[in-house]
Parts: C-alpha cells; structure tokens; sequence
C-alpha cells in the first residue's frame, strides 16, 4: 500500500490516480495524518503543496522516522521537504514556473533512468535548491535542460526519490513510466 | 397563447421563478412548493432528503437554487474573518412545480417605472488594488499561491426589473450557463459562460474557462486559438486550472477515468472569445452529491490555485462579503442527477442595491494596470444595462 500525505494541494489527487495504476493508495490530508496508515505502507509519498518545507514540521518528523525503513517519494514541495531534511537550503528562484512544460535531463550515471534521456514535463514551483548540495547516498539525477536546476534526486541506499516537477500533470509526456520506475525500483 | 404572453402573465403575476438556460432555448421554473433557506446547519441534511431511489422522474422533480461563496467554503472547513454583509442568504433553493420551455429568442418590455441608476461606487480603487496585486505576487513568489483572482465589487442603489435586463442581456451575450432568479424580495441576472458540474448518472463533465479575449475587427476562431497559443502566461494560468480540476474530479472518480475531453478549445461569444477545456470522469459508486459538491466547489478557476490556501489568502483579504459572486447555480434532480455553474457575470439586486462582481487572476507574470483594466471590462457589459 502507498500512503500518500496530502500538503492541502490541488494537484494530490492526480498523483494519488496515477499511483493507484500500480498499486492500493491511501491519502489523507497533512491534518489528519493516519499513523496506521504510516505503519502499514511500504512507499510514502509526500504530496505537492503551497508553501515551504518549514511550514510542515510533521512531514519533516516522518521523514527522519521513516528514512531507511520505507521507500520515500517527494513530489515537487515533497521533493523539496526531503531536501530540507537532508539539510539542504531551498530558496526563491529568479525565473518561477506554474504551469508550465519544459524539458530536462538525466545527468548521472548512478540514476535508475538512462543517462542523458529527456523528458518534456510539467513544473509548478516557486522555489527551488539551492546548490552546491551534498548528502550522503544522494544524487542529483535530473536537471533543466536550459537553467540547470535539480529536477529529480535519488538515494538508491535507502530508496528515496524525489521530482521537482510534476509527474502526473497532463503536461508531462510518459508520467506514468517515470513513477512505474520508481515503485519498482 | 404564445410564449411571449406566458412570460409576460408570469412576470406580473407577482410570481417568484426562475429562467435557466438549456442547450436550446430555457426553462422557466414556477410555482415554488417549497423555498428552503440554506445555512451551515441544515445543508447536509437537506441534500441528504433528496432522494436519489427513482429512475422515472418529472421534469419538476428537483431543486434549483444556488450556493453562496461562503456556505461552499464553510462546507469545507474554511472560516472567514468577520466581513461586512447585507444579511443576503447563504444560499436558496426552490421546489418548482410548473416547468415552462421558452425559446431562445426572449422577449419583454418592461412596464415598470425602473429608476436606473449607472453610477457605480467600486470598492477597491486602483491604488488599493495594486497594493493587494503586489501583495499577492509575494505570496506567488513565496509559493503560497500559484494563481489568485481578486475580486472587486461595483455597487449603487437602483429599482431594476430584472426580466427586462435579462432579455437584453440574452440578446447581447447568450451564455450557456445564463440564468435568472426573480423572487419577492431580491434577484439575480446572470449570464454566466461556466459549467462546473454536468452529472447524469455516474457520467461527470467540469468545464472550465482560463482565457478571455474580446473581439475585434477580423479575428475569428482560428487566429483566437493561435492567440492563445503563443501567450505563454494564459497558456500557463490555462494549464494549472486543468490540472487542478483534474486533480478535484480525480477525488470523487474511478482512478483512471479522468480524461480531457477536450484541450484548450475556443468558444466564441458575440463580445468574446473564450479558452476552454473539457474533463470528464466516471463516479465511485459510494460517492454522494454533497463529496461532489465538496470536491468541485467553490469553482478553481474563478479562485486560483491551489484551492485552500488561496481561498484563506483571498478571505483575509477581503473585507466584504462575496454573496452569490463564484458560488454556484443549478439543480439538484431527484434521481441524483445534477447540473451547477460558477456564479459570474452576474448583478445581484437586494434591497435596492445592485452589487456587480468581476474578478482578474494575479500570476508571476502578470501586470496590476492591466488587470485592473479587465475587471472593469468584464463588469462593463452589465453596468451597460443601466443606461
């Protein structure tokens, strides 16, 4: 089962549809957090949402709990809640992206995609990494095309994953394929 | 006796009804059995009592009424600040038991000694408006908010008769979504181009409008599309209000059934081109009109994006209440069947005073002149009926 945490977001319930084409997803929003439910997922999944990571300390609590012991998917703020655990600073970007389709990259070799395949997707983000960034086990494994921001990180070691962008906006071409990939991975 | 004449008797029977538009031509719903005034108390019993059992119904075997703004944001959990109102109702609904086809061509003239009045005080003038417009671009830049409509409101005192300025108004901008209320004490005209929910059955539609571009010499459908096209920031306001109501059918529907029908069409109106999409979904069997009512209201893309915490930005802001403005019309069948709107381009008249809604979206890219600008342009071709 995946357990979805839902940041009050208008965009969860694509990601919670697009999850349930590979397997049960629960979802409750970030004030009525289900600890049953946190107990028996085998994947979370920290929804998008407004806002910033430090706005939502019991995400950031259940990622400290959980880290190692479940996989861990962040979409877009979620991507950003992972990062700010890991002690990154997420910060306001110059250019800002709502609702738009770029392109971006995979630029390592250590990422379960193939290095250097492009993927047309959909960003809705206001703020974005603020880099250099280093974690242990942590890659940045995606980035845009054209500004070079990270778009996508992976931590094989202890399966966590996160997209800045939006896998399941009807702006990103093969979504589906992207989030296949990483439930099983 | 011709249609013409029926709605002349009605209308000076002293009669309350209700005109709705229909794919052709309207109905004309009369002889009210029941007029329930809706409130937090009483709204989920009341769609509760309406039984969904029978498969063979009459045409007047439903509700019509409306939502106002704040009864669908209390419905899901939003609180308001205390806000000047008039005491309007949260919200009315109607048990008809006469239903009259009309056609499209409306036709009245008025008897009444109106006392017209097209002085229009506005609420927020431009300086105030363009604090809130930068206000809300931080919040964007801070990602408290993608997208976000500010409203402002045109008021004077005025006797109208609203049948009269509903016909002209039909006449002048045929919305699909066009209604009228006309009750004892108070009436709303609107001529409203947004469906929000088209529900027979366990088929559901939302049709949402991001894009307005008013006509000029020698553009037509084609060069309307290709407008919309190329600007970058309508096409990005466009997309977020898709993948939010995506995301809002997506709570009550089958995972998997949500698909747009239709991306990013062009429908064209006397004054205006519009830019449209259609999503449609399949029910979850155990899924009640009132989760419907919970997911889809009040209407995305006459809020902004995302739907919570742009609405808590907005209702701090506002001092006023919206009333009707962005709730939603429509009816309720008995078999469950269901068809609502997004109040806009309306006028509501109570009391003597009539209060005019128009509200623009505030993106990263958009520019606080020109907005305030289009709000007036929408409001205009009602504050036009006052003449």
């Amino acid at each position: 089962m995946i357990y979805v945490i839902d940041h009050k977001d208008s965009f969860t319930h694509n990601v919670v549809h697009q999850l349930s084409l590979f397997d049960k997803v629960k979802c409750t929003n970030y004030d009525e957090i289900d600890s049953k439910y946190l107990n028996s997922a085998s994947t979370i999944v920290l929804s998008p949402g407004p806002g910033s990571p430090k706005d939502y300390p019991k995400t950031s609590s259940i990622y400290k709990n959980y880290k190692g012991k479940k996989k861990i998917v962040g979409i877009c703020l979620g991507f950003q809640q992972i990062l700010f655990c890991e002690g990154a600073k997420i910060v306001q970007q110059k250019q800002i992206y709502h609702g738009f389709q770029s392109e971006i990259k995979v630029v390592s070799q250590k990422s379960i995609f193939k290095n250097n395949n492009t993927y047309k997707v959909g960003r809705y983000h206001s703020l974005k990494l603020k880099e250099p960034f280093y974690s242990k086990n942590f890659d940045i494994t995606m980035r845009c095309a054209i500004s070079g921001s990270a778009m996508a990180i992976e931590n094989n070691t202890d399966k966590i994953y996160g997209f800045q962008f939006h896998p399941e906006s009807f702006l990103t071409i093969n979504g589906n394929l992207l989030i296949k990939k990483i439930l099983s991975a | 006796m011709s249609k013409f004449k029926i709605l002349d008797r009605i209308n000076s029977s002293g009669k309350s009804y209700i005109i709705y538009k229909k794919t052709k031509g309207f109905d004309l719903y009369t002889n009210f059995s029941e007029k329930i005034i809706l409130s937090n108390n009483n709204i989920n019993k009341f769609l509760k009592s309406i039984s969904s059992n029978k498969k063979n119904i009459k045409k007047t075997d439903l509700y019509i009424g409306f939502f106002g703004y704040e009864l669908l944001n209390n419905l899901i959990g939003i609180k308001f600040p205390k806000q000047k109102s008039n005491n309007f109702p949260k919200g009315i609904f109607y048990k008809p038991e006469t239903v009259i086809n009309l056609n499209e061509n409306l036709y009245f003239k008025t008897s009444l000694k109106e006392k017209k009045n097209n002085k229009f005080k506005i609420n927020i003038n431009k300086k105030n408006y363009t604090k809130i417009f930068n206000m809300f671009k931080r919040k964007i830049k801070q990602g408290e908010t993608y997208q976000i409509k500010i409203c402002t409101k045109y008021k004077n005192k005025s006797k109208i008769d609203p049948l009269d300025f509903f016909c002209k108004l039909s006449k002048s901008n045929l919305a699909p979504e066009a209604f009228l209320i006309k009750d004892k004490n108070y009436s709303v005209i609107s001529c409203s181009p947004e469906t929000l929910i088209n529900k027979k059955g366990r088929s559901i539609i939302t049709k949402p409008i991001a894009g307005t571009l008013k006509k000029y010499k020698n553009l037509n459908k084609k060069k309307a599309l290709q407008y919309f096209k190329k600007n970058i920031k309508e096409t990005k306001e466009h997309n977020m209000i898709v993948d939010m109501e995506r995301s809002d059918l997506s709570r009550v529907c089958i995972p998997g059934s949500v698909k747009i029908e239709k991306q990013k069409s062009i429908e064209e109106y006397k004054d205006l081109f519009h830019y449209v999409s259609l999503i449609k979904g399949k029910l979850h069997k155990k899924i009640k009109n009132i989760d419907i009512i919970k997911a889809m209201m009040p209407g995305g893309s006459v809020i902004g994006c995302p739907k919570i915490s742009t609405l808590n930005l907005l209702n701090n802001q506002e001092n006023e209440n919206r009333n009707i403005y962005t709730g939603s019309f429509g009816y309720i069948k008995f078999n469950g069947d269901m068809r609502f709107n997004i109040i806009i381009r309306s006028i509501i008249n109570f009391k003597n005073t009539s209060e005019i809604s128009v509200a623009s979206g505030v993106v990263i890219d958009s520019n606080s002149n020109h907005e305030f600008n289009e709000n007036y342009i929408k409001a205009k071709a009602l504050i036009d009926l006052f003449k």
